[in-house]
């Protein structure tokens, strides 16, 4: 097995999508001056509904939609949270991880009666997309065509959320309440609810991104089943800088090493180290970020 | 003149404190009304409720005769009164005409139309004589600009009443005139302004008429042609200003050096340009210009908060350029941050915690690397005593300080270093003239004690009054030196702007 | 009228967390009405299960002590104004140096316990500093680099111990150390219960950071530079020393917390003891309900380590699993950062003030 091969390529683009779409729902609250900690909770929240979904409808559609709509859910939480009730972003979103940990796993008990992880052999997963001409241009096929739906959702929607930052009315809006709070208030705009806007898109996001995870590449949940995705998708977004075109960048980065970590397991190399490879590039590329983020001793000063 | 806005009455409580009381003011189409006052007198307050951002405890808005009630900016917008805020609301990364029209920007389909936006700019721009570049950045823009931005939106917005607080506060003194013209055009226009200040001359320059408001109350309203700046002067502070202390002569030897210190980041341009001073034993120095041109860069050098590029600073002969904050303090300096909210206190610490800073490690307070907080504490109490500190207890937040009381918490805990050298950035800023003569006197009682202290302050009158020397800082270098004298508000002024004087100079500072 | 005022100062900080408990004890009860059991019946049960007799509370205590540790290394972070979410990893490459010091360290048993506590509290030290010199010298941003440090830590343990320092004294190969010899543990308290020495250790240190946070100048020094690191620098303070110097030491204490885990407990290193009931998080739980208060965490630890044992013992008699113990924790942090009621109110009102000033 070679290392580099196009088909690592496809695993990579297949890879990215729950990254992608974590860190447009990430860029979007970071836009509106909200740090989205709970991306990881988010992700969560939409993987297990989106298989509570499929396991009681049946229709794959509706499981994808289920898997937003508790996402949307969770994130109206933090919203409240953050935006209503000030608390520390940080906090609030540490803890909504840490109640969708619980949360799913209760809920896995008490719907499935199994723990650690759900499987079904009969359930169907996302279908792939062929893409009638296209697939059969060598390799660019392969690398084009023949992926989940929610693969292109992830790319287009990161157009669309480019399109609508620069272009429009509101996007500008929502980049003026992110960049000056003070004086997007004394200038009357809606800074709540925009801020609420990018809270709920993000969730619509993130529950994506769960469904995804766990309808697209495999079939099943299992507890904890993000391993840090989240936070992965979170400095995506700083490396990306908040803006849709470096996130893809950014993200693909990621994607890229998941796949080389699986591919790695191929060669004799422990699957500690490869297991690792994901979280050392990512602590790598923080090296390069400098001043985006804010000063974090300023930033993260306020415990409460 | 029919009148176009009438407050009547107004009174605004804040708890037990009375900001507004009973107040009334009157503008006309086309008139300018100046509101001045000392900090504190209520005209933040005043502005507030007129433009929405407060809610009266009573009294009444009259627009055209008819009564109305803002619950927020927006209704005053909509109903034609516009606001420049002493601190711009601007978004720098946005170009000036996103700026402009932001909150009613030119669409379709939801769609933003940028190049309707530059167009209607530019129209308003020329109907107003206000001159911008519409695509540039605003973060790019000179403070003068800056501000002029402010005002096209307030006119996009569609403003008739255009309430202008603090404007001049940050311009050089060619921008003051700039702006004063614009002010006077925009009248003429039938646009009716009112300017919110405390300098007496730009008042009798540009205003119609004049209302005078101390500790909340209105002590006058008269037309300009009927008064004077000092008639103004006692209406605004309701007695004789205490003198200062009287200034002994004394000819001391050098305390602080500093040689051709430069500041920049990469490739841009220096912050501080191979300034050069030195302050004496028993001398105030006074550091004067418009706020931005490198003041606080010098303050932060001197201090250690920064470090400088080159050039060297020298304390009673011991180099400091490369040393921490600790060890400056240590070897005679103590420092009156600028900023007492980011620089001089925690708001969360205690006012006790706030006092203790830079005396954690003196021996009197420290046993073993244990706080003797006994000690410490009597010597609070003395502090809160010899200045009138009002607070509740020592373990009281210091954020729950007022600002006037928190300063002098802050300036009696540097004076208690009694350090030969002192740093005072804007000492009296935003505290009320009680305060500010107490400040004023504690800083003249070390001068004659024979220490040496580096005054910047952007208030012309402060610097006038406590300097025995004035530098003036224009874009980071120094561009004139006068003896106190020698100086004065105009000569002052033309340096600030950047001017050489007319008279032929002397060296502009000490070579070295 | 004096002794009022004092009370309410006492209770003040504690509606809060009253607030946030009630909350979680209600969502608990959602949660057991759920799955259709009794609830008040179930909570009896719970508290059974965490003091029901001596045992269960000295087990309470037990599973108390490495979660107390971590909270403390939390707290003392928070207090010099970062977040240090990288307990898990400082508490795992604690534990597998302690047990390999305890195995390997040349000499008398006495001696590897204690090379094994140094080099616990060490190895979760350095870990630590490493992010707290990654964020002072690089402005690497310390909340996700000692976030993402913890998957790196855990596997590297998992590797030595599946790998070079694995146990092939027993027939299945487990992916642990092997046992360290008895004289190197750390005594039970009482015979035949699971609290070990550990504990003593604990809140032997809780009390020291109260007395180091509350009467030194380090103290002082770390809790001006989270309540104003602009402060603290204008005031002299060596932002940098001090941050680093109070990572290592957060570090060190979750080191610490794994350590008494091996020493105490287990006897060995074994892959995933301390991850899988997540003591590192429930550690940064107590402190945030504790608001870095050390005494407070300790009493936070307590409670969410009986929330534990008590969820087991209710697991075992009746049909609510395990999780609700989880989803009540998680539901307290949520609230207990949220400004309820009166901090409210007091929040709007400065934030009037706030305005006032510009």
């Amino acid at each position: 097995m070679e290392l580099f091969d196009y088909s690592l390529f496809v695993s990579a683009i297949r890879m990215v999508s729950p990254i992608l779409l974590a860190a447009l729902g990430g860029a979007l609250c970071a836009r509106v001056g909200i740090f989205n900690v709970g991306l990881e909770g988010l992700i969560l929240a939409g993987a297990f509904s989106a298989i509570v979904g499929n396991h009681f409808t049946e229709n794959i559609f509706l499981a994808v939609l289920s898997g937003v709509a508790m996402s949307v859910v969770v994130s109206l939480v933090f919203g409240v949270a953050t935006i209503h009730l000030k608390s520390n972003p940080i906090v609030a979103g540490i803890a909504i991880n840490f109640l969708m940990l619980g949360l799913t796993t209760f809920a896995l008990r008490a719907i499935f009666d199994v723990k650690g992880a759900y499987y079904d052999k009969d359930m169907a997963g996302l279908p792939k997309v062929h893409i009638p001409f296209l697939e059969d241009i060598p390799v660019i096929g392969k690398l084009i065509s023949g992926h989940s739906p929610l693969v292109y959702v992830a790319f287009i929607a990161a157009v669309v959320l480019y399109i609508f930052l620069y272009r429009t009315v509101t996007g500008f809006r929502l980049l003026a309440v992110g960049k000056n709070p003070a004086a997007a208030r004394s200038l009357g705009l809606k800074v709540t609810t925009l801020q609420y806007g990018a809270v709920i898109l993000s969730g619509v996001l993130c529950g994506l991104a769960g469904a995804q995870l766990s309808l697209g590449q495999v079939t099943m949940f299992t507890e904890g089943m993000t391993a840090g995705r989240g936070f992965i998708a979170l400095v995506a977004t700083m490396l990306g800088q908040s803006h849709p075109i470096g996130i893809i960048g950014s993200s693909m980065l990621f994607g890229l090493m998941d796949a080389l970590s699986i591919r790695l397991q191929g060669f004799s190399m422990p699957t500690q180290f490869t297991a690792m490879l994901p979280y050392v590039i990512t602590i790598l590329a923080m090296f390069f970020l400098k001043d985006r983020g804010t000063d974090s001793l300023a930033g993260q000063q306020s415990s409460r | 003149m029919a009148n176009l806005l009438e407050m009547k009455g107004m009174s605004k409580k804040y708890g037990e404190f009375l900001a507004n009381d009973g107040v009334s003011i009157s503008v006309g189409k086309g008139e300018v009304l100046a509101i001045v006052g000392e900090n504190g007198a209520g005209k933040t307050t005043l502005m507030k409720m007129l433009y929405g951002l407060e809610q009266p405890s009573s009294g009444q808005i009259l627009l055209n005769g008819k009564p109305v009630t803002f619950s927020g900016p927006l209704d005053a917008i909509a109903n034609g009164i516009g606001m420049v805020h002493q601190h711009f609301m601007l978004f720098h990364d946005f170009s000036v005409a996103e700026n402009i029209v932001i909150g009613h920007e030119p669409k379709k389909f939801g769609f933003f139309k940028r190049n309707d936006a530059v167009r209607s700019v530019n129209q308003i721009a020329e109907q107003f004589r206000i001159n911008v570049s519409p695509t540039k950045k605003a973060g790019d823009c000179s403070v003068g600009e800056q501000q002029r931005i402010e005002i096209l939106k307030v006119l996009y917005q569609g403003a008739d009443i255009i309430i202008l607080d603090e404007p001049t506060a940050v311009l050089t003194p060619f921008e003051v005139d700039e702006l004063l013209k614009t002010i006077r055009f925009l009248a003429d226009q039938g646009k009716s302004i009112i300017l919110i200040t405390h300098k007496l001359r730009e008042v009798m320059k540009v205003a119609d008429r004049v209302t005078v408001l101390r500790n909340g109350k209105v002590t006058g309203s008269v037309s300009k042609t009927e008064t004077t700046s000092d008639q103004l002067a006692q209406m605004m502070v309701g007695r004789k200003l205490q003198k200062l202390n009287e200034r002994d002569n004394l000819d001391g030897d050098t305390l602080l050096k500093i040689k051709g210190i430069t500041m920049a980041s990469k490739g841009e341009k220096p912050l501080l340009d191979k300034v050069s001073l030195t302050v004496r034993h028993g001398e105030i120095l006074g550091v004067a210009g418009v706020s931005g041109n490198g003041q606080s860069e010098l303050i932060q050098a001197i201090s250690g908060l920064s470090l400088v590029n080159e050039g060297r600073i020298l304390l009673k002969g011991n180099d400091l350029t490369d040393q921490p904050v600790e060890a400056r303090r240590a070897a005679g300096l103590s420092h009156i941050p600028e900023d007492r909210y980011l620089w001089g206190a925690a708001k969360d610490a205690t006012v006790e915690e706030t006092g203790l800073m830079g005396s954690q490690r003196k021996p009197e307070y420290n046993n073993r690397s244990f706080i003797q907080k006994r000690a410490f504490r009597s010597t609070v109490k003395e502090w809160i005593n010899r200045f009138e500190i009002k607070a509740s207890s020592l373990e009281e937040k210091s954020g729950n300080l007022s600002g006037g009381n928190l300063q002098k918490l802050i300036v009696a805990r540097e004076l208690a270093f009694k350090t030969p050298f002192l740093i005072a950035a804007e000492p009296t800023r935003g505290v009320d003239i009680g305060a500010m003569e107490y400040i004023h006197d504690a800083l003249i009682e070390k001068r004659n004690s024979g220490d040496g202290i580096l005054l910047v302050s952007s208030e012309l009158s402060e610097i006038l009054a406590l300097s025995d020397r004035i530098i003036v800082l224009y874009e980071g270098k120094i561009v004139g030196e006068l003896e106190r004298k020698d100086a004065n508000e105009e000569r002052l002024s033309v340096l600030m702007a950047g001017g050489i004087e007319n008279v032929p100079t002397k060296k502009t500072s000490e070579t070295s | 009228m004096y002794l009022q005022k004092k009370l309410q100062k006492l209770l003040k900080p504690l509606v809060q967390p009253f607030f946030a408990v009630l909350i979680g004890i209600i969502t608990g009860a959602v949660a057991i009405a759920i799955v259709g059991e009794p609830i008040l019946d179930t909570y009896i049960v719970m508290w059974n299960g965490a003091f029901g007799n001596f045992y269960f509370l000295t087990s309470t205590l037990a599973r108390a002590t490495p979660i107390l540790l971590v909270g403390l290394g939390v707290a003392l972070a928070f207090r010099a104004g970062v977040f240090n979410l990288g307990g898990e990893g400082q508490m795992v490459l604690g534990a597998v140096s302690a047990a390999l010091a305890a195995l390997y360290f040349p000499g008398p048993p006495a001696v590897k316990l204690v090379a094994a506590l140094i080099a616990g509290m060490l190895a979760g030290g350095l870990w630590a500093l490493l992010a707290g010199w990654m964020e002072s010298r690089f402005k690497v941003q310390l909340l996700i680099s000692t976030l993402l440090m913890n998957y790196v830590a855990i596997l590297f343990a998992s590797y030595l111990v599946a790998e070079p320092f694995q146990d092939r004294s027993g027939s299945a190969a487990l992916a642990q150390t092997p046992m360290i010899e008895q004289g190197a543990w750390l005594p039970k308290l009482f015979t035949g219960m699971s609290v070990h020495m550990g504990f003593v250790i604990a809140v032997f240190c809780a009390l020291l950071l109260v007395i180091i946070l509350r009467f030194t100048t380090s103290g002082y020094e770390v809790k001006m530079l989270g309540l104003n690191p602009f402060f603290a620098e204008y005031g002299g303070v060596n932002k940098v020393k001090v941050l680093l110097l109070s990572m290592f030491f957060s570090g060190a204490l979750a080191g610490l917390a794994g350590t008494v885990e091996v020493l105490g407990t287990q006897y060995r290193y074994v892959d995933g003891f301390l991850t899988a009931p997540g003591f590192a998080w429930t550690g940064l739980m107590a402190a945030l309900l504790a608001n870095s208060n050390p005494l407070g965490t300790a009493v936070a630890a307590i409670l969410l380590a009986a929330l534990q044992t008590g969820a087991m013992g209710m697991e075992r008699n009746t049909e609510v699993p395990l999780e609700v113990a989880s989803v009540i924790q998680a539901v307290l942090i949520l609230f207990v950062s949220a400004k309820f009621t009166i901090n409210w109110w007091k929040l709007r009102k400065k934030e009037g003030d706030v305005s006032g000033t510009v």
